[in-house]
């Protein structure tokens, strides 16, 4: 049993994981009542210096697996290997160093499980936020990401709805992947519209992204974990962006996160009545930098370090006013007055009915019209309303 | 042996009419009463009370065996419409009633048991049917009077009772002459112009009462969903005579329906509650199924509300009889076909709490109870929603300003010519709705065709929603007076949909 497990397991794992000591973190992790973490407590208080690699270290002290272990460890071994997956343990060369950064003291998953195109290396920047975004959160995570990507950034969110699912569809639009981080297994379909495939996940791969789990591939997306996954976006991110999340949002243990691994916190300031300012305004009010524009999120990369470049541009571009970037896009296919109450309103969504009043538009044509805009990527339709998909230059 | 005596009536099976012969005899043997032909217990019932009518009515009930046959005797009758056509029978039987009056006579009605005469459901298609098959007078009850006399061509003899019947019937009495019930003006309901705001949703109405497309209005409580469902019955051209009559017999058989009413020449809008079940939706009941409410909306508006709250399985069966147009309902005992033809007016919140893109009040749900919510709208009943429209709540200076739309009146007027303007290209009254696309294609620009797919697939949309749009499409072209569809029509059909939880893009 343990011969086949391990032959599983060389069908997964990543760049110089060993197969065999997969085999054991593995059957070790699937018994009731354990987490691979209890193995990288042990590590912590059982420090041994004859075992230098992490993965290593791990695969001592789970021990070899008991043979229902590895029976109950194969199918889940043989999920990750149907859903396309590579794992790696922590250390190993395919394992990103910066999470595994002050293992075993730091918190780091044992193993990460990804499919797609991870480039660990790559600079990045984790935008989080709420599920429950508003219109005006979305759009600037959306605004925020577009830029990041246009300056050869990565991005990484987690895989809900909301905010991070902005993110991730504008960076989509640029070159460069973007790094989805789950709550779940790799075999669970969670967040349905985003898992189902050819949707959000399966074009993230296909564009040169990873989706990334440090779960068994059919853990389903309990609260613990998809909280715990925080954590995996802030190590693996430098700079961190709180776009919009509640009084108790996961965005905040994802900012906690980044302040103990060293990472820069910003957060971008809201309406001060809306419930999903809560956070960015917490971590204002504790000390945070505001992000007001891709400008301070620019400059906060360049801060820690990564280069200011611009793939489309004279290296300068990302320091320039917003929509300076968006400029040579096409021409407009919206009425210029329907542009201007767009413009003006931008990044919060209007609202069809007020659009056809403040552009004084006959209904017929302005659906005519926000339908092509919408088919020409133009506008974007939400449930609040309609706005620019891109940052409108001032004074356009 | 004595003669037999043949009063002629109507069975109802659904709205379909069949002639009914009752044949009444007398025959030795022990006093008493033989109902034969397939009576249902009220027909059954139908001796005891007769009898009683006929000693009440001071006449005289025979000391002799009687037999009546319901003939065709295979047919189920039902109801107690048999009472009346059975005491004249039984008195022509025994000599009471001269057999002679009883050429060309039609009764249908109920019997009370102080020989009252009562009107029995189903007086108008009785009427229609009783005239199609060779009836020159009728009798009924005077409460129905009216109602039959809608029917052309059929001289209707109302009584009062048991006694007025024989005293017609003898000649001793003239027959009174009913008045026809009258037709009711049509344009009396809530104008379109109370509603405030709203303008998406006012064009979509107009789209839908023009093209006789279904529609869906998502929006919070409160935004004005059931008062602009309540305001497109007065869009909607006004019946005409034949089809005010048809919408009325199914009415009548549904007791849904005053006999002095007069014939209302505005189409029925009918609204259930969400909480109806599937029987009572499209109809059913023992024995002969009643029309539901699908067919009492036949050639009107039928308006769901709460849609989402409606459960799945009650929505399920409405989908097969608003593609035929007409509900088929199958029993053992008789096979049923009512008329549906039905604009369905879907109402619904947008999400579990009703606030979801409500600039106002915070939407409380979780974002995956919200997609849960949604997904039940997905599925065959969404593909039939041509006109699928997002509302918001009024802003509060349209509440206070002057109205802000054009009433009902204008906006008729249009739908009316656009009608117009389609029965014209296609020869004959036809909606839109339901034309098969083939018909539609060739009025299309190739240019607005290749729009329409390239629309489509941009916005993530399924190819399922193409014929709604080009459909959608070919009433906005008929609505401005347009004999060709263009880019710009197809491009206002495709933005009637409900914006999608996760963009495409």
């Amino acid at each position: 049993m343990s011969d086949r497990l391990v032959a599983a397991c060389g069908e997964v794992v990543g760049s110089g994981t060993d197969p065999g000591a997969l085999a054991r973190v593995v059957s070790w992790s699937v018994r009731p009542r354990r987490s691979p973490d209890a193995l990288r407590r042990a590590a912590r208080d059982h420090p041994d210096d004859t075992v230098a690699a992490p993965s290593a270290r791990l695969a001592t002290l789970a021990g070899p697996p008991r043979d229902d272990d590895a029976g109950a460890a194969l199918p889940l071994v043989r999920a990750w290997a149907d859903a396309g997956v590579r794992v790696a343990l922590v250390g190993d060369p395919g394992y990103p160093p910066r999470v595994a950064e002050g293992w075993p003291e730091v918190d780091a998953p044992a193993w990460l499980a990804w499919r797609g195109h991870p480039d660990w290396q790559a600079p990045a920047v984790a935008i989080v936020g709420a599920r429950r975004a508003s219109g005006y959160g979305t759009a600037v995570a959306a605004w925020l990401a577009d830029a990041v990507a246009r300056a050869g950034v990565r991005v990484v969110s987690g895989g809900a709805l909301g905010i991070d699912a902005a993110a991730h569809r504008a960076a989509l639009e640029q070159p460069g992947g973007t790094t989805v981080v789950l709550g779940c297994g790799h075999a669970v379909a969670y967040p349905r519209p985003h898992a189902t495939p050819g949707r959000l996940f399966d074009r993230i791969v296909a564009h040169g992204g990873a989706v990334v789990s440090e779960a068994l591939p059919h853990q389903p997306p309990r609260a613990g974990p998809v909280r715990a996954r925080n954590r995996i976006v802030a190590a693996l991110a430098d700079v961190v962006v709180v776009v919009e999340g509640g009084a108790r949002s996961g965005s905040l243990l994802t900012a906690g996160a980044s302040a103990e691994r060293g990472r820069t916190v910003l957060a971008v300031p809201g309406d001060v009545r809306a419930t999903g300012s809560a956070a960015p305004h917490r971590l204002l009010a504790e000390g945070v930098a505001p992000c007001t524009g891709p400008d301070d999120l620019l400059a906060a990369l360049a801060a820690v370090g990564v280069p200011r470049r611009h793939p489309d541009g004279d290296g300068t571009a990302g320091g320039a006013p917003p929509g300076v970037a968006a400029a040579p896009g096409p021409p407009s296919t919206l009425p210029p007055a329907a542009r201007a109450v767009l413009a003006r309103h931008w990044p919060r969504p209007v609202r069809l009915e007020d659009l056809a009043i403040e552009a004084a538009l006959p209904i017929p044509t302005l659906l005519a019209a926000t339908t092509r805009a919408a088919v020409a990527g133009e506008v974007v339709e939400t449930v609040e309303g309609l706005r620019l998909r891109r940052a409108p230059a001032p004074g356009r | 042996m004595t003669a037999v005596a043949v009063v002629r009536s109507i069975a109802l099976v659904g709205l379909e009419p069949h002639p009914v012969r009752v044949e009444c005899t007398r025959a030795s043997g022990l006093p008493g009463l033989r109902l034969v032909g397939l009576p249902d217990t009220a027909v059954r019932e139908a001796g005891d009370r007769v009898r009683t009518a006929i000693q009440r009515a001071g006449l005289t009930w025979p000391q002799d065996r009687l037999v009546v046959n319901l003939a065709p005797a295979d047919l189920p009758k039902v109801g107690t419409g048999f009472d009346l056509p059975l005491a004249v029978g039984l008195l022509a039987a025994t000599g009471q009633v001269p057999v002679g009056s009883l050429a060309g006579l039609f009764a249908v009605g109920e019997l009370g048991l102080d020989g009252r005469a009562r009107p029995a459901t189903g007086s108008l298609p009785a009427a229609a049917g009783a005239r199609a098959h060779g009836a020159r007078r009728l009798l009924v009850p005077s409460a129905a009077a009216s109602e039959a006399a809608l029917i052309d061509g059929l001289e209707v003899v109302p009584v009062d009772d048991l006694a007025e019947t024989v005293a017609v019937l003898r000649g001793e009495r003239p027959a009174r002459r009913a008045a026809p019930a009258g037709v009711a003006p049509a344009g009396t309901g809530p104008d379109l112009a109370e509603v405030r705001g709203q303008p998406v949703a006012r064009r979509a109405v107009e789209l839908a009462a023009a093209g006789g497309h279904h529609l869906l209005l998502s929006g919070p409580p409160g935004c004005g969903k059931t008062m602009l469902a309540h305001r497109m019955r007065g869009l909607l051209p006004p019946l005409a005579v034949d089809e005010a009559l048809e919408v009325a017999a199914i009415h009548s058989l549904a007791g849904e329906r005053a006999p002095d009413q007069p014939l209302d020449l505005e189409p029925p809008l009918r609204e259930p509650h969400h909480t109806a079940s599937a029987a009572a939706l499209v109809g059913g009941g023992s024995g002969i199924p009643r029309p539901g409410e699908l067919s009492l909306a036949h050639r009107g508006i039928l308006l769901l509300d709460e849609l989402l709250e409606t459960p799945r399985w009650v929505l399920d069966a409405l989908r097969q009889p608003l593609e035929r147009g007409s509900v088929v309902i199958t029993r053992a005992r008789a096979r049923v076909v009512y008329p549906a033809r039905v604009l369905l007016v879907a109402a619904t919140n947008p999400c579990p709490c009703g606030h979801l893109g409500d600039p106002l009040r915070a939407c409380a749900c979780r974002p995956d109870r919200v997609e849960r919510y949604r997904s039940r709208l997905s599925g065959p009943l969404l593909d039939r929603l041509d006109l699928q429209v997002d509302l918001r709540p009024v802003d509060r200076r349209h509440l206070l300003g002057p109205p802000d739309g054009e009433g009902t009146a204008t906006v008729a007027a249009r739908v009316l010519a656009a009608r117009q303007l389609a029965a014209e290209r296609w020869g004959r009254p036809a909606l839109v709705a339901t034309t098969p696309t083939a018909r539609i294609r060739p009025t299309v620009r190739p240019a607005a065709l290749r729009a329409l797919a390239d629309g489509l697939e941009r916005l993530g949309r399924s190819a399922r929603a193409f014929d709604r749009c080009l459909r959608v499409a070919r009433t906005a072209a008929d609505l401005a007076g347009s004999e060709l569809v263009t880019t710009e029509h197809v491009e206002e059909a495709l933005a009637y949909r409900l914006p999608s939880l996760e963009p495409a893009r």
